[in-house]
């Protein structure tokens, strides 16, 4: 017995119910039970990684489980069920204001579990053209999320959001049938070999070089897109902050991590299979260059949730970076930072929420100084996290940036690294004095009372306590899921 | 049934794939809409036809006439009817002036073709299929993205999309002998029409918002 296909069928089968239901009280009890049933199942998944390298398959290998799964698993879980907890006070409020129908409502609590469903498979299937369709599922169900406040900019991002990400599929789809056929030309042509990435693996040594190498540029280009790679990272500041809050929370904390998963397990197929360092240098320089891009634009931000997103983007470029640097100690800190980011970012996200909903606008500007006052508990969260977010310690972020950058100068990439560092400073200075405007200071007189000043306490508090938690103190199963992880990607020269 | 001599199967792939190209650039000069969507049908089909010819001359293919048939339930009658029926309920039938005129378009389309065969050369050896697959393939794709850039009507743009869907299909076919495995090629198939239809879904909720499908009126954020 094995918890992968009920990880699998519990989301669906949720989201399908919620079709049926008409209570949204009943519709989010579903969505919670859903994704607690799914956190216990990938802890389960978790514990069955122990001791050693262990892999975990199922229907005849359809499904396979190793501890990068695991891992990537148990953090789409950790933040599906965060943000389901959020959204049920959250489209509460936004009825009562008159913002969204209780049609679209329902559109959220039946898309969210089938989002959540479509990342499990991206990390399970054993399958390269299974996980391909899986993220095409992810792309499909969240891109009607993100138009679900029907505004005109959300629609704007919306057809940004599914035009970007087609095309970058297709060409991700491309790249996938370049890797089966540099399998196939080594195989008698009679029958079909198989496409799971496992086979891949243990014959990586027989494909054909340059078909691996053109399969790795599409998927990097196809994938990167759906990761928000710079350049091809247009559509995640729209995307993200147009979302409904929850939403922007599933997208920033995991979703484009699940895209980053997709093409590291290229990245390890093609290192093997080459046996140099060819993905790892191009990962490195679209690492550094997201960064990079990120960077101004968190200094000159004017929108909070857009100020969010290229913060993601900068997160999930250190992360491509770390792998691409692809010593022990950079990739420890790449899986690391993965996991502390998808504690951190969800909870700026509800707090952006709340203040949009108190203020009705995402304007630093206009939101103006004296957060503090009005929404205390709010303002709280949003400086604890944004603190995370810049990576000060004691959270986890410090640390993981510290293996990084470390891991890179021990490696020689001196350039590299360098940039990395300036680009973490950049945006260190941005976040910091985009947050020193709203945060502190006299509150305008207009705001003096709002309706709900404890909004989203629980899936904030509940993040943010994880997020200490594990700064401090690594479980030992959790510790020996991200080191077996750490040799499964950097296990090749 | 006796299978086709391999040399003559070659040849029709090698001709289909030609017209799946002249099709496509077709469609790059042409305004209508609706002929549009036409064009895109024949390309559909003609992809249809390269795999009932590779499932007929192979021994081992038969699963290749699933993909046929697929293709032609699929994207020769099903998108096509659906796309049009939204044309007509649109009444908006003329695509407005593209980024690039016709002449300038048709020679940039020459220039993509050029590169997508020197992006293949390497592997024509490769594409046991017809030798000019691939190259017709990654032309597919080139245009499909051009297409996209160059036309403003969000119905234009999902019409790209699934011309450069052909490409890759046509690639599948081209470069593996017998396409994906089964349930990657359903899987893919039941993903487009989702996806044809969320696209469809969002155009409409576009027009109603905008009283139009022109994209390039989206354009609202920035930086």
């Amino acid at each position: 017995m094995t918890p992968l296909v009920p990880i699998l069928v519990v989301p669906t089968a949720a989201g399908l119910l919620c079709l049926l239901l008409h209570s949204r009280r009943a519709m989010a009890l579903a969505n919670g039970l859903a994704f607690t049933v799914t956190l216990g199942l990938s802890v389960w998944l978790l514990l069955a990684m122990r001791p050693g390298p262990q892999v975990v398959t199922e229907c005849n290998e359809f499904f396979r489980a190793d501890a990068l799964s695991a891992w990537m698993a148990l953090l789409i879980s950790v933040v599906s069920l965060g943000s389901s907890i959020y959204a049920g006070r959250y489209f509460q409020r936004d009825l009562a204001a008159g913002a969204v129908t209780p049609g679209r409502v329902k559109e959220f609590y039946v898309l969210t579990p089938l989002f959540g469903a479509g990342m499990f498979l991206v990390v399970l299937a054993n399958n390269l053209g299974v996980m391909w369709l899986a993220l095409e599922a992810t792309a499909l169900s969240s891109v009607l999320l993100v138009a679900l406040y029907n505004r005109s900019t959300s629609l704007e991002a919306a057809w940004k959001y599914v035009i970007l990400g087609s095309l970058g599929l297709a060409l991700a789809l491309f790249g996938t049938v370049f890797t089966y056929a540099a399998a196939i030309d080594q195989q008698s042509a009679v029958e079909l070999p198989s496409f799971n990435w496992s086979h891949l693996m243990s014959i990586s040594g027989q494909l054909n070089p340059h078909m691996i190498k053109l399969a790795f540029v599409f998927v990097l280009v196809g994938y990167g897109t759906k990761a928000g790679l710079a350049p091809m990272h247009n559509w995640l500041p729209d995307a993200h902050s147009e979302a409904p809050s929850p939403t922007s929370a599933m997208l920033s904390g995991v979703s484009l991590k699940v895209a980053l998963y997709a093409l590291v397990r290229f990245h390890i197929l093609t290192t093997a299979s080459l046996g140099t360092s060819f993905s790892q240098t191009l990962l490195l320089v679209f690492g550094v260059t997201s960064m990079c891009v990120a960077a101004p634009f968190i200094l000159v931000q004017s929108n909070l949730k857009r100020l969010l997103a290229y913060s993601s983007l900068e997160h999930v470029g250190l992360i491509c970076a770390g792998i691409g640097l692809n010593s022990r100690i950079t990739i420890f800190g790449a899986l690391l930072h993965m996991g502390y980011h998808a504690l951190a970012k969800p909870v700026l996200f509800f707090a952006a929420g709340n203040l949009h909903q108190t203020c009705h606008t995402l304007q630093l500007r206009r939101i103006g100084p004296g957060m503090a006052r009005v929404l205390l508990l709010t303002a709280f969260c949003l400086g604890l996290a944004g603190v995370a977010a810049v990576g000060l310690p004691p959270f986890g972020l410090f640390f993981s940036e510290i293996l990084v950058l470390s891991g890179g100068f021990a490696a020689g990439h001196l350039t590299a690294t360098v940039l990395l560092l300036v680009a973490i400073l950049a945006s260190f200075c941005g976040l910091l004095y985009q947050f020193a405007r709203i945060l502190p200071g006299e509150p305008k007189v207009a705001r003096r009372s709002v309706p709900a000043p404890l909004a989203g306490a629980p899936a904030m508090l509940l993040l943010l306590g994880a997020l200490l938690v594990f700064s401090v103190w690594l479980p030992a199963p959790l510790l020996e899921v991200i080191r077996q992880a750490t040799d499964i990607i950097g296990g090749a020269p | 049934m006796k299978p086709l001599n391999p040399e003559f199967a070659s040849q029709w792939i090698t001709l289909l794939a030609t017209g799946m190209l002249v099709v496509q650039l077709l469609m790059v000069v042409q305004r209508m809409l609706l002929t549009n969507i036409r064009l895109f049908a024949l390309q559909s089909l003609m992809l249809a036809g390269i795999a009932v010819i590779i499932a007929f001359s192979h021994a081992h293919a038969a699963h290749v006439y699933w993909v046929a048939g697929l293709t032609l339930v699929g994207k020769v009658f099903f998108l096509p009817w659906l796309l049009s029926r939204q044309v007509r309920r649109i009444q908006m039938e003329h695509e407005i002036a593209p980024l690039l005129n016709a002449s300038a378009s048709m020679l940039l389309c020459g220039a993509f073709t050029l590169l997508g065969y020197i992006v293949a050369r390497p592997f024509t050896s490769l594409a046991r299929l017809g030798n000019n697959t691939l190259g017709v393939a990654v032309t597919l794709l080139l245009t499909g993205f051009f297409l996209m850039v160059n036309r403003r009507k969000a119905l234009t743009q999902v019409l790209a999309l699934l011309t450069v869907e052909n490409g890759v299909m046509l690639a599948a076919v081209a470069l593996t002998t017998y396409g994906m495995p089964l349930v990657v090629e359903l899987g893919i198939f039941f993903d487009l029409m989702v996806a044809v239809m969320v696209l469809g879904l969002l155009v409409y909720r576009i027009r109603e918002t905008f009283s139009s499908m022109d994209v390039s009126k989206l354009s609202q954020l920035k930086g």
